[in-house]
């Protein structure tokens, strides 16, 4: 008990850090690990440590890696630069202007946020490629658009747009409400005072949901692969999946690439971690409060048309792509009354279907993971929170750790660690695998919103059950936790949906013959029967945005108000 | 019921013995020794950041001490020398927080419960009790209801029927007052008073409120940068107060500057004479207690001062006072009509005077 250490004597349940500890290893270090691993000893899976980094720096010095690596920089700053071109003059719009039907318009931008990348990607093929249906429907053929290397910048840039529209919106008017009021009360005009001070005071707002942006678009899959494989475009993403999917599989190559994408969204995360860590931005949150908006005039209408055109490319097209498909008889059939008809969804969701089962599969996945993920990272979150020194750090690391993990290096990390022929037993080729996938890419959503709860709960409420003699563990289970829950339970709600309808790594580690909503979809594209796979994409969208939402007002309804944080 | 506390065993009811504790580099406690005989009250009183909360901290089990040994009723709780480190909730204690700490997601009766519960206490004892404990503090009516309902002092005397429903040796005090505004202050200290009294609670009670501290207990320990400055009865504190930072902190009166000159003491810088006192040493502090002070100018010793403020309270007028020739301020509170601007003569004793010595004892 040396003085200089700070000892307290109400320490957290030994058992519960235990418990965060072992499961952080097994779902985040143990895939991270066998992933540098493998990168280092080519002969790892053999059971040899012999010619350590002997295809490391071969990879690293490959021309093909230069050009998947610059491949996905150019696709993450172009998406960037599309997301900004849609978000920024929208954003400041409604945030400063009385924008007609401002709520349908936002309601409509919600959307983008529901559909999966890979669906709406696939919608936007259905419409643009060669006698689809804007070429039905207007006679223009927009194929060399959709297959060029800007197109898929512009749909991933539709796809991620409203993170920043909704960031941006809301920081404008919480700052023009506090600041930008006063600058005007010194004698600013509005636009002067939104170029002096709100702008300014919103950058680092902008440059977080950008760099947020980025990391999506440079971790995510579907799009670059339905798009990018048809005119040889491969980024790092691709170019994983492929050595690891592929005849030669290549181990040590993927593990190498794998570290290379790690590298690039740790940078993005970390740099936007700063960014909304540093103290002088502080102000940025809270609610917006009802300022003065000014009236557009004669600029409604344009600015009207404006909202009306991104909200139907962002939402309405890829939508109504995937409901006329999924609708169509026969895809070659085209848009014709006589070839409308729920045959599809007869097909999907017959008794015993394959849709059906794979359905299932993801529901009881997806659930499984939103209990797992919920509880693993409650436990986590208060084990930093009341950890001391080195431990807390470590865990604090790992925890945060899959956000920078993109769901292709969980694939590979996890087929890499669970593949091994020595292992006595294993989870892979069973369900379980993909439940360890999961939770380990959403384990950091629970994790966030237990923290932020935990911080909110004065420190005296548990300090009070110790006191009144509850142990460490009785202390969490009866206080702690039923205080964090509500917002657990919105925390489990949105891994529920991201969960259930996951795509690479699922592709990776499914068990043969098991099949997901996404792997489902995927196959059915691969296979030609778009119909099926679009039928299955509605069900999909409705299914994870309907239960959730029920799930929600469910809990709003039997709470009826009386605990504080589900709103 | 509750008068079995701990009254019937013969050991006092909180016992420390050269209780330290840092923060890193920062001690922040030192050598603290202290007694509190069963059915008493121990006032930790000091300005923010003087060690008072943290000792508390220690004596509940929330933080553990470098070095030193607590018991409570008898029970080695701490001694990090040998080994014993009873985390809070084996220490059988009741507290009531600052911040009251009542569990949102459970109602009044379910808050109070708590404590029994863990000591697996029956179902229809437990019930009595909740019920005895709520009764107590006047809020029998509310034991359904969540705590957020109540007003803050409910919400507090929720906490104190928490923290006496067990029937613990002692009951620890953080500042439970300090979030409740005057009116609703005064009325809850004389409760607490009362209830203390009654249920013959062995207690300690942390403030910074020297007026809650003086009226609730027994024995007072005035605290400054992890020091004990001087422990004794409230009388005794105010009639003898050991330094000038007990006076200073107590607001007993106005801190003159001395200087022994050739044969007389002196306000320093000026040549206003002071009664001989029985002190040695060239230099020194001189308190002149506000309720030794007389408007009257019959005392023994005199002194010309201005009125530089003359406020309206309900109790009279709060005078502001400059001792002519000087920049020194002394508070009066009298019921006659004065204004700003004139010249009133004090008088006092020179007993009534307490003689200090400049440096600091501890540092």
């Amino acid at each position: 008990m040396a003085g200089g250490s700070v000892t307290t004597g109400a320490e957290g349940s030994v058992l519960l850090k235990w418990i965060a500890t072992l499961g952080l290893l097994i779902v985040v270090a143990i895939p991270c690990l066998f992933i540098v691993v493998q990168a280092i000893f080519p002969e790892f899976g053999s059971g040899s440590f012999a010619a350590p980094f002997s295809l490391f720096f071969k990879t690293l010095s490959d021309p093909a890696l230069f050009g998947m690596a610059g491949n996905t920089l150019l696709l993450g700053v172009g998406t960037v630069i599309c997301a900004a071109v849609f978000a920024v003059p929208l954003a400041a719009l409604r945030a400063l202007y009385r924008v007609p039907g401002a709520l349908i318009w936002d309601g409509l931008l919600l959307i983008p946020f529901m559909i999966p990348p890979y669906i709406a990607a696939l919608g936007w093929i259905m419409t643009l490629q060669p006698r689809g249906y804007l070429e039905q429907v207007t006679g223009f053929n927009m194929a060399s658009l959709l297959f060029s290397v800007s197109g898929i910048m512009l749909i991933m840039g539709l796809n991620t747009f409203s993170v920043v529209y909704f960031v941006l919106s809301r920081t404008f008017e919480t700052i023009g409400a506090r600041y930008s009021d006063v600058g005007r009360v010194f004698g600013a005009g509005q636009w002067r005072s939104f170029w002096r001070i709100t702008f300014p005071l919103a950058m680092p707002g902008l440059a977080a949901s950008l760099l947020l942006v980025f990391a999506m678009s440079i971790e995510e899959y579907g799009t670059p692969a339905a798009l990018g494989r048809r005119i040889g475009f491969e980024v790092l993403v691709t170019g994983i999946e492929n050595r690891i999917s592929e005849w030669p599989i290549d181990l040590p190559g993927s593990a190498t690439l794998s570290l290379v994408l790690v590298g690039m969204a740790l940078v993005a995360f970390m740099v936007q971690r700063w960014l909304l860590n540093r103290r002088d931005y502080r102000i940025v949150g809270g609610k917006p409060q009802a300022s003065d908006k000014r009236s557009l005039g004669v600029w409604a209408v344009p600015a009207t048309l404006l909202f009306a055109f991104v909200a139907l490319l962002a939402t309405g097209l890829p939508i109504l792509a995937i409901l006329a498909t999924a609708l169509s008889r026969t895809i070659s059939g085209g848009l014709k009354p006589s070839n409308m008809g729920l045959d599809n969804f007869r097909e999907l969701l017959g008794a015993g279907s394959d849709g059906l089962i794979a359905l299932g599969n993801s529901l009881m996945l997806g659930t499984t993971t939103a209990l797992l993920a919920g509880l693993l990272g409650a436990i986590t979150a208060y084990s930093v929170v009341k950890g001391r020194g080195r431990f807390r750090i470590v865990l604090d690391a790992l925890s945060i750790t899959p956000n920078s993990l993109p769901g292709v290096v969980v694939g590979v990390g996890i087929i890499l660690a669970w593949n091994q022929p020595w292992l006595p037993i294993t989870p892979y080729n069973t369900p379980f695998i993909l439940l360890l996938a999961y939770v380990c890419i959403l384990l950091p959503q629970p994790v966030r919103y237990a923290t932020a709860s935990l911080h909110q709960l004065g420190d005296n409420l548990e300090s009070a059950a110790r006191v009144s003699g509850a142990g460490p563990l009785r202390a969490f289970t009866r206080i702690v936790f039923p205080l964090i829950l509500p917002s657990m339970v919105t925390a489990m709600i949105l891994v529920f949906a991201v969960a259930s309808r996951e795509l690479v790594a699922s592709l990776l580690v499914a068990p043969v013959g098991f099949q997901t909503i996404a792997v489902y979809i995927w196959q059915q594209f691969d296979q030609g029967s778009a119909g099926l796979g679009m039928a299955m994409a509605f069900c999909a969208v409705l299914i994870t945005t309907l239960i959730p939402l029920a799930l929600i007002s469910l809990l709003r309804w039997l709470t009826r108000g009386s605990v504080a944080g589900l709103s | 019921m509750f008068s079995k506390s701990s009254a019937v065993s013969g050991a006092p009811a909180l016992s420390l013995q050269g209780v330290s504790m840092s923060y890193g580099a920062e001690k922040v406690l030192h050598q603290i020794d202290l007694n509190l005989a069963a059915g008493e009250v121990l006032g930790l009183l000091g300005p923010s950041g003087c060690g008072k909360t943290t000792l508390l901290r220690l004596i509940s089990g929330l933080l553990l001490p470098d070095a030193g040994q607590i018991q409570i009723a008898g029970t080695t709780v701490a001694a990090p020398r040998a080994g014993i480190t009873l985390p809070p909730e084996k220490r059988g204690l009741g507290m009531v927080f600052q911040d009251y700490a009542l569990w949102p997601h459970m109602s009044v009766a379910r808050n109070v419960a708590f404590p029994l519960e863990m000591m697996r206490v029956g179902a229809s004892e437990c019930k009595d009790r909740v019920t005895r404990a709520l009764d107590r503090v006047g809020l029998g009516a509310m034991a359904e209801r969540r705590p957020s309902d109540l007003s803050g002092g409910q919400q507090q005397r929720v906490a104190i029927a928490r923290a006496i429903v067990a029937e613990p040796p002692l009951v620890l005090f953080d500042e439970p007052l300090s979030n409740l505004d005057r009116e609703l202050r005064e009325t809850m200290v004389e409760e607490i008073a009362d209830l203390v009294a009654d249920l013959n609670l062995s207690a300690v009670y942390v403030t910074h409120d020297h007026a809650e501290a003086l009226t609730l207990a027994n024995h007072v320990a005035v605290m400054r940068g992890g020091w004990v400055e001087q422990l004794a009865a409230p009388a005794e504190l105010v009639d003898h107060p050991k330094t000038a930072a007990v006076a200073e902190f107590l607001r007993l009166g106005c801190l003159l500057p001395a200087l022994h000159d050739a044969e007389n003491w002196l306000i320093k810088g000026t040549d206003l004479s002071l009664p001989a006192g029985v002190f040695g040493g060239a230099e020194a502090q001189v308190l002149l207690p506000e309720k030794a002070l007389r408007l009257d100018a019959n005392g023994p010793n005199k002194l010309k001062t201005e009125v530089l403020r003359a406020q309206v309270r309900s109790t009279g007028q709060a005078l502001t006072l400059r001792v002519v020739g000087t920049n020194h301020v002394i508070r009066h509170l009298t019921p006659a009509p004065v204004r700003a601007g004139d010249v009133l003569e004090l008088s006092f004793s020179p007993e009534d005077l307490r003689w200090f010595p400049v440096a600091d004892p501890h540092h």
